[in-house]
């Protein structure tokens, strides 16, 4: 089942345009969407979670339409929240059935083994008993990926998810949703490029409300090849360089700085060919140096 | 520094949100509400100022009551919002100490909380200057008046209301936490004030603990000042108010004290014992180790998700579940409901006694202690609609307060779902409420000895008609909350929906139709069941559960789901929410409503007449402007009545064919007859035995004319013959009506025509009279008036009609397992068709003012014989009791006895040859007698005087009251006629009370008269041949018949009554007045107390006495010494309240008594007592007794009117 997003806007009341002609195609699979943090990633988000509604714009999910038929959506729906709370006196296996049951299955034995299987599946097997007061911040998390999973949702949104994660948890938890692309659409929404390259089949760029790019990772990063320069320079010659070439991202590395430069051509003999990464990419869309941003003029910032 | 910027940050935080803003203004809309609905009237009618220290002192007292329930979160969040943000790891590291951090808080939150009652002058000032105030209740504008009230009241309670909240947050590191705060400090410290005032009587103390300035509002000002001094007198910080502003400002300081100690700046961790113990449970849990992720894959099961009703009815049941969980379990759900039920239990059975005697737990009357109308304001169980609204707002915001907010509301929901399960989780907490209280209830009858529970009836009552008010209360918060989707607020508007519900009709909103929730009062007796009462009820609710439903089709319209809660995208989303079924509820909603609706109007507003209580009023004013000047067109006097009454009790139908005979006793001729007929029935025609023309009918107003073709001569008779039906029709906004239900039926005769204008169809109060351009009036006629011979033949209220004599017969019908009961003997009884009939005559002519009966009575009969020389006279006593109703069956007929015994040798025969005591179905607890009969409603049958720690046996001394009326004389309606009546009778009571109990029994009913409950004594009034008002009737009359009895004899004072009712009994024109008494009395009163004649009755005097010092000393021959040092004073107090002092030099009893023996006893055995000769001023008085003695004192038992109650005996000290 795809999900087809057309032209979607929003507006907020205070003036914030968090959307812009929105539009997106997202197949069965992962899908990552990319952006800095107030990119509009949540608003997205939210909309497609049936939460919030877009000023214009449609979104289908198949047949359904996701702003008219919010009660059919949400049957097939499943939503994890970049930040959730907890009932802190309740056990992970009392709240896990409650859900169960708002979600639609109402029958006792089918809805044990349910909240079984996915307690086992984000490991939460052992503790299912203990008050949700007292879980830490990745149990926490597995528990809200156990509480969207319910029902096999077609359609799974995942805001920010790995924020709160140690990196052992980040991976086992990235699996999960790998696992789960195979038969529902998955949006995942980052700021972290890494979530996106390692598991993503599809993914776009979105930065003040607007889509830069959509692409296939392992597709961008070959168009980049050969484009992207690097060069470690003293700290002082950055200004310099800066200056005189299109320079997309940089760091510090024992002292001194490097410096990827997106060109087509070899800029300088200081600069040596990268491997390109989805950081370029990503960098050099932000950049606006490929994408929607080099099609078009800085549009002018909202006063 | 920091201080000052924690508390500038804070208080400029607080002060920009609209919540802070929102409090003032509810705050002024209810203080002006206040001002508008229950001063108003008062100032109008007696005679103060709107704008006077007194208004605006008790509008900021309960205001401020007002403030400290609604307003808690204000210092509650200066407390806590730091830990409920999240924000406290920022601020607790930050480099401040305690004392700048909570004091800083602190203050702001006083500040912020001294602002918002500011309000309070404000809402006064909008409603005394603001448009609908008569100018002559607005007095100068004194702005003492209002500083006083809010230094003194509000400032003080803004301190201690913002220490309590404060600390509860603080220390519980919850804002709500506040509330809960406010609502215990509510009960605790009302719970204390009334432990005190009523269990250990100590007002002193009450007044200590008075931590609102309540007790000084409703005690000291509205009873003790004059209307004057409300105008004028500005209230002073002095005296218990003071004293209970420091206490609390005591209280307040060492909280926060406490707070200080207690606080720490610390992550939130359980900390309390409670959670102590927990806390292993609750401890963060290991997270467990990670799988290999290959082995961890394991396949979902495979399952089918469904949609259908049977689902939905799944989720509801899980949501309700859920919310009554989660209300059950938090420290305001059900520990606090059992807390407050026990407190009921324990509070319940001292509060069962009238008069200070206990009355018995039946069912019937325990259910009134635990029940009250959603309108009732006037009810401690206001707290269940408050916690109504509490829970609603935490159910409302469960999920969001959690942050499970998006998670639940993008699952598979349909909205109503939401809706219902939280309103069926609230209505589960409401029907484990009501059976905590049923369990109340048991266990308060169980704790008092009786066993007879009638669990049915407690099911009926809470289950089956308190529990569905609540329930549309619960719906009403639930959608409030869901429509204003932010929580505080929510509370608040749900708050002002509850004061409008309470308070719509003191606003002008009388119809049921139009305040949410409300019916006619349902009732239940005994005798009577619920009567007529329950269909209107039932009626209403349904309407408004028609109401109810549309409401909830609103709220899930707009109920706020995900991000969006923008009006203009709610209404949008509300557009696409409009589904079939959504707009078939709403339809079926909106034809529910209009059907109900319509048949209700249909019921009381065209079936019925709908009258508001301004329309009878006006209805009042009217009758007196258009038929006033027929009030002195001369009438014939009614000599007999005939009547056939036929009752349907089961059609709560009666109707009565009747004839009355009227003489003219005038010295003209009449040539019209006006006839009054009342507005409760339907007069047919009436005829007469002669012919006449009818030249008036005002069926409105209630008065027909009839013009006579030939006038009827002084001397001459007519007969007069008239049809009256009732019929209820339907039902009114008041309700089904009492008088004639399925199981008994009770009306007066003013359902009968009356002869003549009736002046007492008037209104009376100068403040209403004015307000309908009417001529001022003397509230009574006056003394010199019935002097003269004018002609006041007793049309005033219930005690003081009935002044002529008339013969009455009539025939009563009705069901054949019912009794019937009318004046008269009983002549005859038969059964016809199925119906019991009862004919009753009189022998002797009887007042104007009869009662019918009709109930399933057990009748006991017996006979009292004259024991005076062989007169033969025999007295039929009978008592019509409902079959239950027996237990003080005896201690009534022993008084009855006792009476005739004493009356008969004290003040002549009675005069007729039966006594009827019947039971009078309905709530209440008063006896009152006609000739020939005394009913007492049901209430009068719980009276239990075994249990009284008194040792009074109270019921038996209103017998003989009662029984005293049977002597009395027809009066004339004038002033001083409570004399002749009330205050004769408790007078002759307390003859049989004392033949009978003996004197110490009578001084224990003495010493409860003196009590000033339930009726506070008037200092400020005119002598008692002229006084009207009940403490002159019921306790200086009394008093002072008493006083003179002690003085010249028993004997002498009943041989004046005993003349007068010689002289009046029959009732003859002119009728007896106050002044016929006194100049019987003159007639037997030696010259020697003329003065105290005079003292007593012809000036409004009071003694002050005084003993200062009481020592003794042993003489050698062993006797005792006894030196009293007495002040004395004697002062006359008119009704302005100005004093004169009268000079004192008059026979006055001192006394002296060993130690009390007996509990309950005034004082041991008498040791001496001896009229002394005291003068005005202090005096030193020596007696020698035979034995060491205790007490010693002046006027040990009271004889003379003096107010203070506890100086006149002092404990004699023992000097060597």
């Amino acid at each position: 089942m795809e999900l087809h997003i057309r032209d979607v806007s929003k507006t907020y009341p205070n003036g914030v345009q968090a959307l812009r002609d929105v539009t997106l195609t997202i197949p069965v699979g992962m899908y990552g969407l990319l952006g800095p943090n107030g990119a509009g990633k949540s608003t997205l988000m939210r909309i497609l979670a049936t939460l919030q509604e877009p000023d214009t714009g449609a979104i289908h999910l198949g047949d359904l339409d996701v702003v008219q038929q919010k009660d059919a959506v949400r049957q097939t729906l499943g939503y994890l929240p970049q930040e959730f709370g907890v009932y802190p006196k309740v056990s992970a296996e009392a709240l896990l059935d409650h859900f169960a049951i708002l979600k639609g299955i109402p029958d006792k034995k089918a809805r044990k083994e349910v909240v079984e299987a996915l307690l086992r599946q984000t490991n939460l097997w052992e503790v299912r008993r203990q008050k949700l007061g007292g879980y830490s911040g990745g149990m926490r998390q597995r528990f809200g990926v156990a509480v969207a999973l319910l029902g096999n949702p077609k359609l799974l949104i995942v805001d920010e998810p790995t924020a709160g994660l140690d990196p052992a948890e980040r991976v086992r938890f990235l699996n999960l949703l790998s696992e789960l692309g195979e038969n529902s659409a998955v949006i995942l929404s980052t700021h972290i490029v890494e979530d996106v390259s390692e598991l993503c089949t599809r993914m776009a760029i979105i930065d003040r409300g607007e889509i830069l790019l959509e692409a296939e990772p392992l597709g961008a990063i070959e168009e980049m090849r050969g484009r992207i320069w690097r060069s470690v320079i003293e700290k002082g010659a950055l200004a310099e360089v800066e200056r005189a070439h299109a320079v997309i991202s940089t760091k510090l590395l024992a002292g001194r700085t490097v410096v990827h430069v997106f060109s087509d051509a070899a800029p300088d003999p200081g600069f040596e060919p990268a491997e390109p990464d989805l950081k370029d990419v990503y960098f050099s869309t932000m950049a606006g140096h490929i994408g929607r941003r080099r099609e078009q003029p800085e549009p002018e910032m909202a006063p | 520094m920091k201080f000052r910027e924690i508390f500038r940050f804070e208080f400029a935080y607080q002060v920009r949100r609209l919540q802070t803003w929102l409090y003032f203004a509810a705050l002024v809309v209810v203080a002006f509400l206040f001002v508008r609905g229950n001063h108003l009237a008062d100032a109008l009618y007696a005679d103060f100022y709107l704008n006077s220290p007194f208004v605006i002192a008790s509008v900021t007292v309960f205001a401020g009551l007002f403030w400290f329930v609604v307003a808690a979160g204000v210092a509650g969040e200066t407390a806590a919002r730091d830990v409920e943000t999240g924000m406290h790891p920022l601020t607790y590291t930050a480099p401040v100490s305690k004392a700048e951090y909570l004091g800083g808080r602190f203050l702001a939150g006083f500040v912020l909380n001294a602002l918002i009652l500011l309000a309070v002058p404000v809402g006064v000032m909008l409603a005394v200057y603001s448009p609908g105030v008569e100018a002559e209740v607005v007095g100068p504008f004194r702005p003492a008046a209002y500083l006083t009230a809010y230094g003194f009241i509000a400032l003080p309670n803004a301190f201690v209301g913002s220490a309590i909240q404060f600390a509860w947050a603080a220390l519980s590191r919850r804002a709500i936490a506040s509330y809960v705060g406010s609502v215990l400090l509510f009960f605790v410290a009302y719970g204390g004030m009334f432990f005190a005032a009523i269990f250990l009587e100590r007002q002193d103390l009450a007044a200590l603990l008075d931590v609102f300035g309540h007790v000084f509002i409703t005690s000291d000002l509205i009873l003790g000042w004059t209307p004057i001094e409300k105008s004028t007198r500005l209230i002073e910080l002095e005296g218990p108010l003071l004293w209970s502003r420091l206490v609390w400002f005591g209280i307040a300081l060492g909280t926060l004290a406490f707070t200080y100690l207690r606080f720490r700046f610390a992550h939130p961790t359980a900390s309390h014992r409670w959670s102590r113990l927990t806390r292993r449970r609750e401890a963060h849990a290991p997270t467990p180790p990670l799988n290999d992720i290959a082995r961890s894959m394991i396949s979902m099961p495979q399952f089918r998700q469904t949609f259908g009703s049977a689902t939905q009815l799944r989720q509801t049941l899980a949501i309700a579940w859920d919310s009554f969980r989660t209300i059950a379990k938090s420290r305001g759900g059900l520990v606090l409901l059992a807390a407050i039920a026990a407190l009921a239990v324990v509070v319940m059975p001292e509060n069962m006694s009238n008069m200070g005697t206990p009355l018995l737990p039946r069912t019937e009357y325990v259910l009134t202690f635990l029940t009250a109308r959603l309108t009732n304001p006037l009810t401690p169980w206001v707290i269940t609609p408050l916690l109504i609204v509490f829970y609603a707002g935490e159910l409302v915001w469960r999920e969001r307060k959690a942050g499970l907010g998006e998670i639940t509301d993008a699952a598979p929901v349909p909205e109503w779902v939401s809706f219902l399960g939280k309103f069926l989780g609230l209505g589960l907490i409401l029907v484990a409420w009501m059976a905590l209280l049923t369990m109340a209830g048991v266990l308060v009858q169980t704790r008092m000895g009786y066993d007879d529970f009638e669990t049915g009836l407690y099911l009926r009552v809470l289950f089956g008609l308190q529990l569905p008010e609540y329930l549309l209360f619960a719906l009403l918060a639930l959608v409030v909350q869901g429509l204003v989707n932010q929580k505080y607020v929510g509370h608040l508007v749900a708050l002002i929906a509850y004061a409008s519900i309470l308070f719509a009709s003191s606003l002008g909103i009388e119809h049921n139709l139009l305040v949410y929730g409300s019916a006619p009062d349902w009732s239940y007796t005994d005798m009577r069941g619920f009567g007529a009462s329950l269909g209107p009820w039932l009626w209403f609710m349904l309407y408004w559960a028609a109401w109810a439903l549309l409401l909830a089709v609103v709220a899930r319209l707009l109920w706020v789901r995900g991000m969006e809660g923008g009006l203009r995208v709610r209404l949008q989303l509300a557009r696409r929410r409009f589904t079939r079924p959504t707009a078939g509820a709403a339809a079926a909603a909106v034809g529910l409503v209009l059907t109900l609706g319509g048949f209700i109007f249909y019921n009381t507003n065209v079936l019925n007449e709908y009258t508001t209580a301004s329309g009878k009023m006006e209805r009042r004013a009217e009758y007196e402007r258009r038929f006033g000047q027929y009030a002195n067109v001369p009438q014939p006097r009614l000599t007999g009545t005939n009547l056939h009454v036929e009752i349907y009790p089961r059609r709560r139908e009666v109707e009565i064919r009747g004839a009355y005979q009227l003489v003219n006793g005038a010295a003209a001729a009449i040539d019209s007859i006006h006839v009054a007929t009342d507005s409760g029935v339907e007069t047919g025609a009436v005829a007469f035995d002669r012919p006449v023309a009818r030249v008036l009918a005002d069926e409105n107003l209630g008065h027909r004319i009839y013009v006579l073709e030939e006038p009827l001569q002084p001397g001459d008779s007519l007969r007069l013959s008239f049809e009256v039906h009732f019929k209820p029709k339907g039902f009114r906004n008041s309700g089904g009506g009492a008088s004639v239900a399925a199981n008994s039926t009770y009306f007066k005769n003013d359902w009968l025509p009356a002869i003549g204008y009736q002046p007492r169809r008037e209104l009376f109060k100068p403040g209403e009279r004015r307000a309908h351009g009417l001529a001022p009036r003397p509230l009574f006629p006056s003394l010199a008036d019935a002097e003269a011979g004018q002609d006041i033949t007793g049309e005033a209220g219930d005690d003081l009609t009935g002044a002529e004599r008339i013969a009455f017969e009539a025939v009563v019908g009705t069901d054949g397992d019912q009794t019937a009961v009318a004046p008269g003997a009983l002549r005859r009884t038969w059964t016809e068709g199925g119906r019991r009939y009862f004919h009753y005559a009189t022998d002797t002519p009887i007042g104007n003012e009869h009662r019918f009966f009709s109930a399933r009575y057990a009748v006991h009969e017996e006979q009292w014989n004259d024991p005076s020389s062989g007169s033969g006279r025999v007295v039929a006593i009978q008592v019509y009791h409902h079959p239950r109703h027996a237990a003080n069956l005896n201690r009534m007929l022993r008084s009855v006895r006792a009476s005739l015994d004493y009356y008969t040798r004290a003040f002549g025969p009675y005069p007729y040859g039966y006594i009827r005591l019947i039971e009078n179905p309905g709530r209440g607890i008063g006896a009152h007698a006609d000739a020939t009969t005394i009913d007492y409603t049901e209430g009068f049958s719980r009276f239990n005087p075994a249990d009284d720690s008194r040792g009074l046996d109270l019921p038996f001394a209103v017998m003989a009251h009662e029984m005293a009326h049977q002597w009395g004389v027809p009066y004339a309606f004038a002033e001083g006629a409570p004399l002749l009546s009330e205050s004769f009778a408790w007078y002759a009571a307390m003859g049989v009370v004392e033949e009978t109990y003996g004197r110490e029994h009578l001084q224990r009913l003495r010493r409860f008269f003196r009590q000033p409950s339930p009726i506070p004594p008037i200092r400020q009034s005119v002598p008692l041949l002229r006084a009207m008002d009940p403490y002159a009737a019921y306790r200086k009359g009394p008093f002072a018949l008493f006083a003179l009895s002690e003085y010249m004899g028993e004997e002498r004072v009943n041989l004046a009554f005993r003349r007068l009712i010689e002289k009046h009994r029959l009732g003859a024109p002119p009728l007896a007045t106050s002044l016929d008494l006194y100049r019987e009395l003159q007639a037997v009163t030696p010259d020697s107390l003329r003065y105290l004649l005079h003292d007593l009755f012809e000036a409004n005097t009071f003694w002050e006495l005084e003993t200062e010092r009481a020592t003794a000393e042993q003489t050698d021959a062993g006797a005792w010494q006894v030196t009293l040092r007495v002040r004395a004073r004697k002062v006359t107090v008119d009704p302005a309240g100005v004093e004169t002092e009268a000079p004192m030099d008059e026979w006055v009893p001192i006394g002296v008594f060993a130690p009390t023996e007996k509990q309950g006893a005034d004082f041991g055995e008498t040791l001496y007592l001896q009229m002394h000769r005291i003068r005005s001023g202090e005096q030193t008085i020596t007696v020698t007794v035979p034995r060491e003695p205790s007490d010693a004192g002046i006027d040990p038992y009271h004889l003379l009117i003096d107010l203070e109650r506890f100086d006149n005996v002092e404990e004699v000290k023992i000097e060597s």
